[in-house]
């Protein structure tokens, strides 16, 4: 023990400015992540605002009973897993693509001009966008109606139909998200040493063969690091998506409702915070199974990319 | 590399260490706080109490105050004038916070658990009084501290109305000194009517043919924009209690109304049922998605957030369904803005009884965290029985909102608009003994209202409070049912009405509902030996 002390003081010394630069994000992740952990025991807890979080009595396991008994656990459970997955998948997908093509883009005005538009929606807040959704598909006014009716057609009652809701989430999640994901794969692509294409070329390889064997495998490391990242997220329904896009809408809540909303939505109906803490607690017990599950694989398959 | 992981290792189980302890070590020091803070504060009134009955009010307070509703626009002009009072009797002065009806009922229970400074606030029995009460939100009101602080109320307030707040034996609530009937109106468009040749708006029927008229003419407007959390049930209700009061059972509803539990009022067994079980349920339902298929509300209704009074004063809807109190509130105001719109009101009971209303229905109360508890109730004594500060609170500034044409009648002036008469959240210091009647305010309201005076009744269970500590789970779990199935039924969001019931019914009994209605039965009958009727 004296031993590892004595080295790790040593390493302190050697490597301070290393330390030091680490110690922000420590502080940051300590004060916004391991602090408040200690809330966590609310899941246990029957809570009242007169003796506080950690006055208050304890009840055991009890408050886990209520999210099985109320018949969802599986839904949301169900909904949040496929989401996240869809998105995963649609999103890299995309983002890939995208990147690959503005990399082989000539017009550099072109290629700087459609980087940033696709980037803009990323600044759009959630409430916004949940309010076009809404004046676009909203039965009696809205604009896509509204078209449907002026050529004589049917209007589409969308807020009730719930086969139309895992599309529109889809889609509005890959318009908030690709142009994100896209700078970051472009970054990476640009990374890629040249000399390797222009040895390509002389070589008479072809833009789709550059691509497939240059290109693809040189950014794989920033594929993998990023999936896993998300694999960490898959249990985290993106909660101002799901709240403010679907209107919180009873209707079609069989296919869009996710843990995140779920809990909200029951702190907000019954004010009881132990059984909702107890609900975020399963879903963060999930994700970090998942992660583990998750790095385990990488580290079997590519030791290299796992990320510890 | 292996022993910097080691290291690294070792220094985040050192950090999360810290980071327990910490959070351990200042938590229980915060959560001693309030525990000792109504002990220290009980202590200057044994022992200022006995001797001299002036509490201490050297120091200036400002008081937070939370109102529901939106502010209306006179709102700073007339408690100024409150404040100029309140400073010179009790050195204090009141903030008024208000949240919306549109939200409500996600804010309320917020600003309890926010930390936020804050110290009265308005609640009633629909109001999340016994929810917030049963987890110490509100401050005690004791019966020394009422006669310390409130003596003006510990001498005028109902004895009953004492009584009725108390949840286990403890009160937290000022109810309203005021008897009050809840009977619910329509608010129709007098101009529509006549272009489409409709007499009267007066029943279900008659709004019926009102709104079928509107669907197939204005395709601009929406009949009845009901749907937010605040209305809606509000056909629903209409529908629901027409048909069981004109049936046999008389069945009506009990405990927690999220539970939707109902009971015949003629069975002394008080066997409680899901309303999905009862008679009527389906009728109704039927019905509903009839209004609902023929384009009465919109299609969209369960994400409005607009409710549907808002809707039809901003002129997107026809047709308003609400209590007598809202629509009296703004018929003034809407008559002098939208004079061509000629709106009329009419009875919306079609012979039920309306509701002599417990006092809960509406009243005050006190933040547990309150850092001036006391002298939050000596406002609330002032807000409640100093005419000129509740007159002020209840109808605005006399000269500019209304002036007096009785003993107790008002005429509201044109400036109404602006702080509009009982409209203001001041529902819960309402006091019989110095309450103005609006004078030529709706048309035919007086008859109206000595109509609904001579029928009102108390329903059998009008005052049970049902204690859920045992059904926490179930009550959970149905809750959520309420909220999604429920609330579509009631919107007539459903293609096979009696499939749907059996779902609902299905989901229910897997939620736990025959345990809580069986909870509900014997605290019932418990309830019915107590107060022996």
């Amino acid at each position: 023990m004296k031993k590892k002390e004595h080295l790790f003081l040593k390493d302190l010394k050697n490597n301070r400015v290393k330390w030091l630069m680490i110690l922000p994000a420590a502080i940051v992740v300590i004060l916004m992540c391991y602090i408040p952990m200690s809330g966590i025991v609310l899941a246990f807890k029957e809570f009242n605002y007169h003796d506080g979080i950690f006055g208050s009595p304890w009840v055991g396991v009890k408050n886990f009973a209520y999210f099985f008994q109320s018949g969802k656990a599986w839904t949301v459970t169900r909904n949040t897993v496929l989401y996240n997955i869809a998105f995963l998948c649609v999103n890299t997908f995309l983002q890939i693509t995208c990147a690959i093509l503005l990399s082989e883009l000539a017009g550099k005005w072109f290629k700087r001009i459609s980087q940033s538009v696709m980037f803009l929606p990323y600044f759009i807040s959630w409430v916004v966008v949940g309010a076009f959704i809404y004046n676009m598909f909203n039965y009696e006014f809205g604009a896509v109606n509204g078209f449907l009716r002026s050529v004589g057609m049917e209007p589409l009652d969308v807020y009730s139909n719930k086969a139309a809701w895992p599309v529109i989430l889809i889609v509005v999640s890959a318009f908030k998200n690709v142009g994100y994901g896209t700078v970051m794969y472009l970054a990476s692509i640009v990374n890629i040493d040249g000399e390797m294409f222009e040895a390509a070329d002389l070589d008479g390889a072809t833009m789709w063969q550059k691509i497939r064997h240059i290109t693809l495998p040189c950014i794989r490391p920033t594929v993998v690091i990023l999936l896993l990242m998300a694999i960490g997220t898959i249990m985290k329904g993106d909660f101002q998506m799901f709240w403010q896009v679907t209107g919180n809408n009873p209707m079609v809540m069989e296919v869009t409702d996710v843990i995140d909303t779920y809990v909200t939505r029951s702190l907000l109906d019954l004010q009881e915070f132990g059984m909702t803490s107890a609900a975020g607690l399963y879903q963060s017990g999930l994700s970090f199974i998942l992660v583990l599950i998750a790095n385990f694989a990488v580290k079997k398959v590519e030791p290299d990319y796992a990320l510890f | 590399m292996k022993r910097k992981t080691r290291i690294c290792a070792l220094l985040m189980t050192l950090l999360l260490g810290i980071g327990t302890l910490s959070g351990c070590g200042s938590k229980p020091q915060e959560s001693n706080t309030p525990g000792t803070t109504p002990e220290g504060d009980s202590t200057p009134v044994t022992d200022g109490g006995g001797e001299a009955d002036t509490p201490d009010i050297s120091k200036e307070v400002t008081l937070t105050m939370y109102l529901i509703g939106d502010r209306p626009v006179d709102n700073d002009e007339v408690f100024a004038k409150i404040n100029e009072k309140l400073k010179a009797e009790i050195n204090a002065v009141i903030d008024v916070k208000f949240m919306s009806w549109g939200e409500y009922e996600q804010k309320y229970p917020l600003i309890f658990a926010s930390g936020e400074d804050w110290d009265i606030i308005y609640t009633a029995d629909w109001c999340f009084y016994n929810a917030q009460a049963t987890k110490q939100g509100f401050w005690e009101i004791t019966q020394e501290a009422l006669e310390t602080y409130a003596p003006m109320t510990a001498e005028t307030i109902y004895p009953e109305a004492w009584e009725q707040a108390k949840v286990n034996g403890q009160v937290f609530m000022l109810p309203m000194n005021y008897k009050e009937i809840t009977s619910y109106v329509y608010m129709a468009r007098g101009d529509l009517m006549d272009k489409y040749d409709i007499a009267s708006v007066a029943s279900l029927d008659e709004a019926e043919a009102y709104m079928d008229a509107i669907v197939a003419n204005e395709s601009t407007l929406i009949p009845l924009d009901v749907g937010s959390d605040y209305d809606k049930l509000f056909v629903f209700d209409r529908m629901w209690e027409k048909a069981n009061w004109e049936s046999q059972e008389k069945v009506n509803s009990i405990g927690t109304w999220q539970a939707m539990g109902s009971v015949s009022e003629l069975d002394d067994t008080a066997l409680v049922k899901g309303n999905y079980d009862q008679a009527e349920f389906q009728g109704v339902i039927e019905r509903l998605k009839d209004w609902k298929d023929r384009g009465f509300w919109s299609k969209n209704a369960v994400v409005n957030t607009q409710n549907n009074t808002e809707s039809f004063q901003a002129g997107k809807s026809a047709l308003a369904l609400c209590n007598v109190n809202t629509a009296k509130s703004i018929y003034a105001q809407m008559s002098e803005e939208h004079p061509e719109w000629d709106v009329r009101v009419f009875d919306a009971q079609e012979g039920v009884p309306p509701v002599l209303n417990s006092y809960l229905a509406n009243g005050m109360s006190i933040f547990s965290k309150s850092k001036n508890p006391e002298r939050a109730l000596m406002a609330l004594d002032y807000l409640r029985n100093d005419v000129e500060i509740n007159n002020l609170f209840c109808y605005g500034i006399e000269g500019k909102h209304w002036e007096a044409s009785g003993d107790n009648t008002l005429v509201s002036l044109p400036d109404s608009a602006n702080y509009a008469y009982d409209g203001n959240c001041n529902w819960g210091v309402r006091n019989d003994a110095s309450w103005r009647v609006v004078e030529g305010g709706i048309p035919g309201l007086e008859a109206l209202n000595d109509l609904w005076r001579e029928s009102a009744r108390s329903k059998r269970y009008q005052t049970f409070v049902f204690d859920d500590t045992n059904v926490k789970n179930e009550i959970a779990a149905i809750t959520e049912i309420f909220n999604t199935d429920y609330k579509l039924l009631g919107l007539g969001f459903t293609d096979d009405p009696a499939g749907d019931i059996a779902k609902l019914k299905e989901k229910m009994v897997t939620a736990g509902a025959d345990t809580v209605y069986s909870e509900m039965q014997k605290q019932a009958q418990e309830f019915l030996s107590a107060s022996g009727n």
